[in-house]
């Protein structure tokens, strides 16, 4: 057994190591570092069973700012499995990198190689974020992670459509961590406390400035919720999640999708926890729940229009925010043998899988057939019966039916929003289910029925066959059998 | 009110007050020279031509050494404090202190084999 935070040391390691060999063994195909980045991680992934919290006695200082719970440790796998399939997709979409890095006659691979380390640091930084107990750790982590985005996403140099997404994510960006950082400002301000479990404490004492001026209290967990929500992609902080998703290169739009997603959850729900069983709660949920009926209808609606793949996965992207959100919505009311956490987990567990599927196909068929339109979509199950096949798994579980991950995460927000009789957010999330089913099944029907526009087929290496088949599985399994995830964090 | 923010308040009454100064004395003493030249309105020593390009292009080296020079000023500026506070952790037995610091350098250390590798400092070429 080890202390936890090793794994994050490891990570930020072999990172290291990895931009050292890439700039100095100019020889090496800058693949080999992503496919050492792939087996690194995959070994951390293991070792992430071999961990342990503080021992009894142990007052060490990092353990005041660094939890190891079941939470943390779910969410470091999440962030570890999501950065192996983006560096899996990264290896598929290297030739349309290799396109816009501008063609070098003398060194093909020139740029690349960071491409395939960067995502490291990124999972370092998701991975201390599911640990992060002090608003000052939580601030640095999510900088780490932000920084190394606002890179990848502009990777693409050459590009005007990726420069622009650079330049977007950048500004909002700044502008979402502005809103964040002063919201936790405002929160040490009135507790004095930068430590969670003590700004927790401190709201039982009904001296403490959070209780005498609960406004300002308010005042500052909105404004948290506005720099989360920017992470999220919340409406209406969301405007920016269409552009930057579509410009950003494929695997890193799916980093953002499912890893920047994740991070800005657990986040939201270790600050709002305490306050959920407090007298600002009333207010504060209302605030959530608005948000989460506006997200869930406007990302099910606007995606039911899109002609671009990437696009309608963003706007999806979106309304699965908005579901989530409902879930958190409803932890200070829910009565439910599950809890918030568990059901928040398993949403994110499914959705991970479904859209890094999704994703997945995109980035082999933008690489082999050159486009992200829906209609490069036709007649794929001729092109690539094995494609076509993962993806109509993706798409159905994304739309919700029966024995899939996506249907047992959404049955269970909706299960848990009716015990807290919350009847209006529940007729949006209806409409936007049923939205769901005819956008999604959209590329469905147009894999299946529709004709290709030649018989141009699509190769797909092994590599991305097996995680492909291992998320698809992943689905399925989570879809009939949650109980794993839901008993990792029963009380 | 408070008086703690009183040397704020005069700062910025001096720093006004300073630039209010500076640009009435050029006016009153630019008065007595009035005899224009076309040489006289010319931009001199550092100034910017007044015609051309209102955005030219600069070299891209120009924003590559301003990076670098921040990462190491802050390098520095995290030195500093730590220097201070070193010697007590020391003497507490507190040794991560000593240990986290080499990280750091030692993590921006690799950054700057990096950057000289990949001749982010080489400036002819």
């Amino acid at each position: 057994m080890m202390p936890a935070y090793y794994l994050e040391a490891a990570v930020v390691i072999l990172g290291l190591v990895l931009m050292v060999m890439e700039a100095f063994v100019e020889k090496a195909d800058k693949s080999l570092i992503a496919k050492m980045g792939i087996v690194g991680l995959l070994v951390v992934l293991v070792s992430l069973f071999f961990v342990s919290g503080p021992a009894e006695g142990d007052d060490a200082p990092i353990w005041s700012f660094y939890a190891v719970d079941p939470m943390a440790l779910f969410y470091k796998g999440f962030a570890l499995v999501t950065t192996i399939l983006v560096l899996i997709m990264s290896l598929d979409y290297r030739s349309v990198l290799q396109h816009y890095m501008g063609a070098d006659q003398e060194k093909p691979g020139a740029g690349i190689g960071e491409f395939h380390y960067l995502p490291l640091f990124t999972c370092a930084g998701l991975m201390w974020m599911a640990s992060a107990k002090d608003i000052v750790s939580i601030f640095v982590a999510l900088e780490l992670v932000t920084i190394s985005f606002y890179v990848l996403v502009a990777f693409m140099r050459r590009n005007v459509g990726s420069l622009e997404a650079g330049v977007k994510y950048l500004i909002l960006g700044a502008l979402s961590t502005g809103f964040f950082v002063y919201g936790l400002t405002w929160l040490f301000g009135l507790s004095g406390e930068t430590e969670l479990s003590k700004i927790a404490a401190a709201l039982g004492n009904d001296d403490s400035a959070m209780v005498r001026y609960p406004k300002a209290l308010l005042f500052s967990l909105a404004m948290i919720l506005v720099g989360l929500g920017f992470k999220i992609a919340a409406v209406p902080f969301q405007i920016w999640v269409p552009d930057v998703y579509q410009g950003a290169p494929t695997p890193i739009t799916a980093f953002l999708s499912v890893g920047s997603k994740a991070a800005g959850f657990v986040v939201g729900y270790r600050i709002m926890e305490p306050f959920f069983a407090n007298h600002v709660a009333p207010q504060l949920v209302t605030l959530i729940l608005a948000i989460s009926g506006a997200t869930i209808l406007l990302g099910n609606l606007a995606a039911v229009a899109q002609e671009n793949f990437k696009r309608l996965l963003a706007y999806s992207s979106i309304s699965h925010a908005g579901f989530l959100l409902l879930a958190l919505g409803c932890s200070s009311s829910t009565t439910s043998p599950v809890n918030v956490e568990g059901v928040m987990a398993l949403y994110l567990g499914g959705y991970l899988a479904m859209t890094l599927v999704a994703f997945h196909v995109m980035c082999l068929v933008r690489a082999q057939l050159g486009s992200e339109d829906l209609s490069a979509y036709k007649g794929l199950s001729k092109r690539s019966p094995f494609l076509a096949g993962v993806l109509l798994v993706a798409m159905i579980s994304l739309a919700g039916v029966p024995f899939t991950a996506g249907f047992i995460g959404k049955m269970y927000v909706f299960l848990m929003a009716l015990q807290s009789r919350y009847f209006v957010i529940i007729a949006l999330a209806v409409v936007g289910v049923g939205a769901g089913f005819y956008y999604y099944l959209k590329v469905v029907r147009a894999m299946y029925w529709d004709d290709a526009a030649d018989d141009q087929s699509v190769q797909i290496s092994t590599l991305s066959k097996v995680a492909m088949l291992t998320m698809v599985a992943l689905i399925v399994i989570l879809g009939i059998y949650p109980t794993p995830i839901l008993n990792l964090f029963a009380a | 009110m408070n008086t703690d923010y009183l040397p704020i308040l005069v700062q910025f009454l001096i720093a006004g007050g300073f630039a209010a100064v500076t640009l009435l004395i050029s006016v009153v003493l630019g008065k007595t020279a009035q005899q224009r030249s076309e040489v006289k309105d010319q931009a001199y020593e550092c100034g910017m031509l007044p015609i051309g390009e209102t955005q030219p292009r600069f070299s891209v080296k120009f924003y590559l050494v301003a990076m670098l020079f921040v990462i190491f000023d802050i390098e520095v500026v995290f030195l500093y404090p730590w220097a201070v506070s070193f010697q007590e952790f020391v003497r507490d037995g507190v040794w991560v202190a000593f240990y986290s610091m080499l990280g750091f350098v030692g993590i921006l250390f690799l950054a700057y084999l990096y950057a000289l590798k990949k001749g982010a400092l080489r400036w002819s070429d």
